[in-house]
């Protein structure tokens, strides 16, 4: 029984991270896309307002899955909470900075272009410097929860706080995390212009994109390798990883082709998919484990509180499920599907 | 600063800075959606144009309190990871709860903000609602939490360890009932009050007289009918929290001595050194009264309490004092605008004045509330069972913490006022 409640919760966390990644990353993305440089002044303007449609309306609940992780994580899991909020303090607090920064820049850019247009741009950038800073981060956390230098045995302020996180290895997950994200919104924007030209603009975009996430996935590896961590060997160890990276390489060609044929339906559910497979072999490889602490795993099923808790946070997710999801479906029904009227 | 005082400034300064928006954003919903029921009845585009000049307001500043709320989640591992590791299974519920409320309001205010014409008019009408409920509705799940930490219950322990949780029982501690009604009727009052404020000011200017009129009208009907209620839960916050914390109340009051038939000082300032209150009014045996229904009760005093034990009682005293009167001179207000409004029938432009002045009130009490119950919980962050201090993150640096929070916090209330202004200015 208590096994089963651990599942559960996993099963709940996993998904909140995979929708979070999704939709939260399309988000910071759309950021990120609109800092590349564009020569022609009306593809910016018209960029802008596809993103402020398209991410005005779904924006807040798109980052209402990390709060959920959190409150999972505090209530289901303390110990692992209580770690991760004490050695990775500092990129943590960089991500929060970020998260404060991009959400009200978004919101302040929308009011402030309609009173006085000139301030587009100084807004933007900053808009696009907060989501890729933001992203960054979070690449940088998730990277240093296995990387083995998590440690509380120490009196150095450099050891306990820093080394963690500072090194190639996540650093270099950042990077592909501001890759990714930006992937995923170019391939999302697709879908939301109207006129055939910013389809084609961000048709290219996705392309580069692309490109970028290619890189900095080499990047990744390279420097796990350099790291000697053992990324590799523990990803080619573990059949549930590899399958899920060779879906996530096949799924790019058929992206590829429904790409060009700009089917924007497809397209997203397929880089949803893809993305997906990426954090399905991440947790795979790690399965079940949380974090390496000291040098040694810390599994997510001997860090639990009390079953009673776990029970009753199941059922508090259940409920709220009931709340979430069909809300959830009646805001992207709404703002999402009117095409097929068309 | 130590790194404890660093840490527990940066706490206050997160709190204080979300709460203000916090209240905005779980209370001034309604007053939009009472202009947008309006409009669809009536069909008058005035209150249309009220809805939309509101909806504005809550957009932005709703964006402000869900970004700095993200934050206060994660701060509270980051700072009080001691507390957290203990505390976060079992108060884990009202903030799973909250969680949901806050996803829906997100979702709900996406569906309001861009969803004109784009559905029924009552469901899009509906959305504005639930934006309100919800957020209403995780307000008092926040306050339930923090509640717990004034009453703690809901767990056992054994041999430093923790057993039997129970997070419902956590939930509903016997402070959660008090706590979170006088919350959230402050919020109702503080906006209330401030939003009646900005449109006596443009009435004032004859500015487009009617809308301003409507939603003068419809704020001050929040803001007072609220006001005449808060001082009965007061009352009742204030008994149970002599019965709840003691040491609580006594700081509030500088009684000092525990006594009989004790005083209420009106005023007066607490001299922890001399354990003596210097310069204020004594009522005899009114805080007795006030505090359990007869003059002649036992009301217990800092001298009950070790000196480490205790909270800094000029800090509570004061904060406490501020509130009252502000809570009082709003209910007066209150008084009169109903008396010119039902009475009279007519709202002179004094009254319009008086109505700017007391627009920030609200919002003063309801950070000085939070300074009385949160420093009145001092030294403790779960009520007699585990110190501030206890909580503390091992990380150092908090000083770091403080300030890089406290300018990003600056700055961006900063940009939110100058944006707030401007666009004042330029709908209302």
């Amino acid at each position: 029984m208590y096994d089963a409640s651990v599942f559960v919760l996993l099963f709940f966390v996993a998904a909140s991270i995979v929708l979070y990644v999704v939709l939260g990353g399309a988000d910071y993305g759309a950021g990120i896309i609109e800092l590349l440089p564009i020569r022609n002044s009306e593809i910016r303007r018209k960029q802008r307002e596809i993103v402020n449609r398209a991410m005005g309306p779904v924006w807040e609940a798109n980052h209402m899955w990390l709060v959920i992780i959190v409150v999972i994580l505090f209530m289901g899991f303390p110990v692992i909470f209580q770690n991760v909020m004490v050695s990775l303090h500092i990129p943590i607090v960089a991500v929060l900075i970020g998260i404060v920064a991009r959400g009200s820049v978004f919101t302040f850019r929308h009011y402030e272009v309609e009173l006085t247009p000139t301030r587009a741009k100084a807004y933007t950038i900053s808009f696009g410097l907060s989501s890729l800073w933001t992203s960054f981060w979070l690449g940088v956390t998730a990277g240093s929860l296995f990387r083995g230098l998590i440690s509380t045995q120490s009196a150095d302020f450099y050891t306990l706080y820093v080394a963690p996180w500072f090194g190639l290895f996540p650093l270099s997950l950042g990077f592909f995390t501001t890759s990714i994200f930006s992937f995923l919104a170019a391939i999302f924007l697709v879908g939301e212009s109207q006129d055939i030209e910013m389809k084609k603009y961000f048709v290219a975009r996705a392309w580069k994109t692309n490109l970028f996430v290619i890189g900095t996935g080499a990047v990744v590896f390279l420097s796990a390798s350099i790291e000697g961590y053992e990324l590799m060997n523990n990803f080619f160890k573990n059949p549930l990883a590899v399958l899920a990276f060779i879906l996530a390489n096949i799924s790019f060609f058929v992206l590829w082709f429904k790409l060009q044929k700009r089917r924007s339906f497809y397209t997203r559910l397929i880089a949803a998919a893809q993305v997906s497979f990426i954090l399905i072999g991440w947790f795979a490889m790690h399965w079940p484990n949380a974090l390496k602490l000291d040098g040694i795993y810390l599994s997510f099923f001997n860090s639990t509180a009390p079953e009673p808790v776990l029970n009753q946070l199941i059922i508090a997710l259940l409920l709220g499920s009931c709340f979430i999801f069909p809300s959830l479906f009646f805001l992207i029904r709404t703002f999402k599907m009117e095409k097929k009227e068309s | 600063m130590t790194e404890l005082e660093a840490a527990r400034y940066s706490m206050a300064f997160s709190l204080g800075f979300h709460i203000i928006f916090a209240a905005i954003g779980m209370t001034m919903p309604f007053f939009m959606s009472i202009a947008h029921y309006k409009y669809l009845k009536t069909k008058n585009s005035e209150y249309l144009d009220l809805t939309k000049m509101w909806m504005k307001g809550v957009a932005v500043l709703f964006a402000v309190g869900a970004v700095s709320g993200t934050v206060l989640s994660f701060e509270l591992g980051l700072l009080w990871p001691g507390f957290m590791k203990y505390a976060g299974p079992i108060i884990g519920m009202p903030f799973s709860w909250e969680g949901t409320a806050f996803f829906l309001e997100a979702v709900a205010i996406g569906l309001f903000l861009y969803g004109w014409d784009r559905m029924h008019p009552w469901v899009h009408w509906a959305a504005g609602l639930v934006v309100g409920v919800s957020g209403f509705a995780s307000g008092i799940f926040v306050v339930a939490a923090n509640s717990w930490m004034n009453s703690p219950q809901g767990f056992e322990i054994v041999d430093g360890v923790i057993t039997s949780v129970d997070p419902i029982k956590a939930m509903f501690n016997p402070a959660w009932l008090h706590q979170s009604m006088h919350m959230q009727v402050a919020a109702l009052q503080a906006v209330g009050f401030g939003v009646a404020g900005i449109h006596a000011y443009f009435l004032l200017k004859a500015r487009k007289t009617e809308i301003n009129k409507k939603a003068f009208i419809i704020a001050m009907l929040i803001g007072s009918g609220s006001s005449l209620v808060q001082p009965l839960i007061g009352h009742f916050a204030a008994q149970r929290v002599a019965v709840l914390q003691p040491a609580k109340l006594a700081a509030m009051e500088g009684h000092y001595e525990t006594s009989t038939r004790a005083p209420l000082y009106i005023g007066g300032i607490p001299n922890d050194e001399k354990e003596v209150m210097e310069y204020g009014i004594p009522i005899p045996g009114a805080l007795s009264f006030l505090a359990f229904n007869d003059i002649d009760a036992e009301v217990i005093g800092l001298d009950q309490f070790p000196k480490e034990e205790r909270p800094p009682t000029a800090v509570v005293h004061i904060s406490f004092q501020i509130m009252v009167m502000i809570g009082s001179l709003l209910a007066l207000v209150s008084t009169l605008f109903f008396y010119f409004l039902f009475i009279k029938k007519n709202i002179p432009s004094l009254f319009y004045k008086l109505a700017i002045v007391t627009s920030p009130l609200g919002f003063i009490a309801i950070e000085a509330g939070w300074i009385t119950t949160e420093v009145g919980r001092q030294p403790w962050i779960i009520y007699e069972f585990m110190k501030v201090g206890e909580a503390l993150t091992p990380v150092a640096g908090m000083q770091y913490h403080f300030f890089l929070f406290l300018f990003l916090y600056l700055g961006l209330g900063f940009l939110t006022f100058k944006l707030l202004k401007r666009m004042v200015n330029h709908y209302v």
